[in-house]
């Protein structure tokens, strides 16, 4: 359903590209985990997905195909349509991805407000629905509050009921975990597990968090400085790294699991 | 609701303190007003009477507590120099200059505003760089030159207002306003460039924000972005610096009324000053600082109720 072919990005102000060469699909229902450390370009491939690099700063090249339509090289009005309805994207820090303004439950709908014709009062019941099924409890409460009264653990189960209220095809996470503490964590990779199996929605999930990566994903591929070093089922990576740096990304996970392979 | 008695209190407790000073200053700088009404070659005996009837023989903080009681109940007291009292030496002139000032502040937030946004859309355009030049421009040139020039083609040679002679405000209104429009056009120019310039840096920085891509990420076009996100968000550091352009106003309104003309509180405050006529330089000295706070006072409660973040404390 997504398939990224040769994807090259360079921002004119630095020497080396950002992304220098990606292919790689996620299938129908799929959930694969982008791993790599910090600065390898995990999020400007996510970005180069939903199309919000600044394309007046960079250079991209490659193909981007969602359901076979090409998103890299269509017109930005063409591209609204396909932001928000097919695919959704949930970022690292929930409190500041929120406008602080806007009401979390009209930040909840405001994809249905965008893109379809639904009044007032069913999109207000839709967003209720979906805060139920992201187990906002209380979701009347919540619709009614601003960013700055929920809790970090709130708000990022908020942004993933903005981010699916539409049911797109694709939910691109950039390290949607890494903010938050670990049992919320552990909350929110469950919860990411289960709109998986019942809403059968495709995902792509990032982290620098090999470890994380491996609660969630059966496939993984693991970047380093703008390329993909390795790839392949979860299991088979940890247990049997192939390159290197994903040997490296193992081994700096301070956790028994870590330490088993060893 | 909490929060607005909270900060009404502050505005009291704060004229409370400013009249105390000015008060307490007057009585340093201005002498024995006995004295100064009756002049020089009065006899003793005469003297002592007068102070007896202006009661300057009570102690201090009785004669504050007095001035303060006449001052809310509108007996500001005597013109040294008007023999009238003060509050009907004033009343007339603070109308106008309320009314200059209160035009100048609705042209400058009316035109500001909307040219913030436009010139946010021209950025990285060749009328850019116009923009930009013109801006500084309008905010190079003081009120009282753009003042002169205007007297000059308005009132000269277009003939549109008699410079120096200002109809009375309430028996010819509109020709009263014409008059006053001019002038509060060239009170507000350098204001309004200032206003656009820091309303649409505001902008730019709200653009970087992260629940900007999130808006984008949803679908919002451009326009959307701007007006359903990023406006509001730019407001309140918009609604603090009108706050303080509306304070600053009245002290720029004493040079407009001398180019203009125009027989406000600027032009009594020089002349009181001049004369040493202190009851009433005293009164308009509490009436600017009660102004300057009231318009910082009316800025915090309108950002309360844009920001809900704002409301922390005072919502319950
Ligand atoms: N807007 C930008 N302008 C210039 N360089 C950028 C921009 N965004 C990202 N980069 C660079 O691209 C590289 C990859 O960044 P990123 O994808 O954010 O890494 P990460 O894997 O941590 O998400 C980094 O070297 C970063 O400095
Ligand atoms: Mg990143």
């Amino acid at each position: 359903m997504l398939e990224i072919r040769d994807l090259h990005v360079k921002f004119h102000n630095r020497d080396r590209e950002a992304v220098a060469g990606i292919s790689l699909t996620i299938g129908d229902g799929e959930i694969v985990g982008l791993v790599g450390e910090s600065g390898s370009g995990k999020s400007v491939t996510a970005m180069s997905i939903a199309g919000l690099l600044p394309r007046k700063q960079c250079d991209l090249s490659g193909d981007i195909l969602l359901d076979g339509e090409d998103l890299l090289h269509a017109p930005r009005s063409a591209l609204r349509q396909i932001h928000g309805r097919k695919i959704g994207v949930v970022f690292q820090e929930p409190m500041s991805a929120m406008d602080p303004l806007m009401k979390v439950g009209e930040q909840v709908g405001e994809v249905l407000r965008i893109h379809t014709d639904l009044d007032k009062n069913q999109r207000r019941a839709r967003v209720l629905e979906v805060m139920e099924a992201v187990d906002l409890h209380n979701p009347e409460e919540v619709y009614n509050k601003y960013p700055h009264e929920l809790s970090g653990g709130m708000l990022q189960r908020a942004m993933i009921a903005a981010a699916i209220v539409i049911q797109p095809a694709l939910l691109l996470l950039d390290e949607p975990t890494t903010a938050l503490d670990v049992t919320i964590q552990a909350q929110i990779l469950e919860l990411l597990k289960k709109l998986n199996a019942e809403q059968g929605i495709s995902m792509l999930f990032i982290s620098h968090n090999l470890n994380v990566v491996r609660k969630l994903c059966r496939r993984v591929a693991v970047m380093q400085r703008g390329v993909l070093v390795e790839e392949g089922s979860t299991d088979r990576v940890f247990f049997d790294p192939q390159h290197p740096y994903t040997k490296r990304l193992i081994d700096a996970i301070p956790t028994r699991h870590g330490k088993e392979t060893v | 609701m909490k929060y607005a008695l909270k900060r009404i209190f502050m505005l009291v407790l704060t004229m409370v303190i400013v009249s105390f000073l000015t008060f307490l200053a007057f009585e340093l700088i201005s002498g024995d007003p006995a004295e100064a009404m009756l002049g020089t070659e009065a006899t003793p005996e005469r003297l002592a009477a007068l102070r007896e009837e202006l009661g300057l023989n009570r102690p201090f903080l009785v004669r504050y507590a007095s001035w303060l009681a006449g001052f809310v109940s509108g007996d500001l007291g005597v013109s040294l120099r008007y023999r009238q009292p003060v509050w009907d030496l004033i009343a007339p002139k603070l109308e106008i200059t309320l009314c200059l000032c209160l035009a100048s502040f609705v042209l400058i937030t009316a035109v500001s505003i909307p040219l913030a946004i436009w010139s946010y859309r021209w950025t990285g355009t060749v009328f850019e760089a116009v923009r930009t030049a013109f801006n500084q421009l309008c905010m190079a040139v003081p009120p009282f030159f753009t003042g002169i020039l205007m007297t000059y083609l308005f009132g000269i040679v277009l003939r549109l207002f008699v410079p120096g002679d200002f109809p009375d405000l309430h028996t010819r209104f509109g020709e009263a306003m014409v008059h006053l429009f001019f002038a509060a056009v060239c009170l507000g120019i350098p204001r309004t460039a200032m206003t656009v310039r820091m309303m649409r840096s505001t902008v730019i920085s709200e653009m970087q924000k992260a629940y900007v891509r999130t808006a984008i990420s949803r679908g919002n076009d451009r326009h959307a972005v701007l007006t359903r996100h990023v406006l509001k968000n730019s407001l309140t550091s918009a609604i603090t610096f009108l706050g303080q352009t509306m304070a600053e106003l009245i002290g720029g309104s004493v040079v407009v009324e001398q180019v203009f003309g125009i027989p406000g509180l600027g032009r009594l405050l020089v002349y009181s000053i001049s004369t040493r006529d202190y009851p009433v330089v005293q009164t308009v000295v509490v009436i600017l600082a009660f102004w300057v706070v009231l318009a910082g006072t009316l800025a915090d409660l309108i950002n309360q109720q844009v920001d809900p973040r704002l409301r922390l404390g005072g919502a319950a």
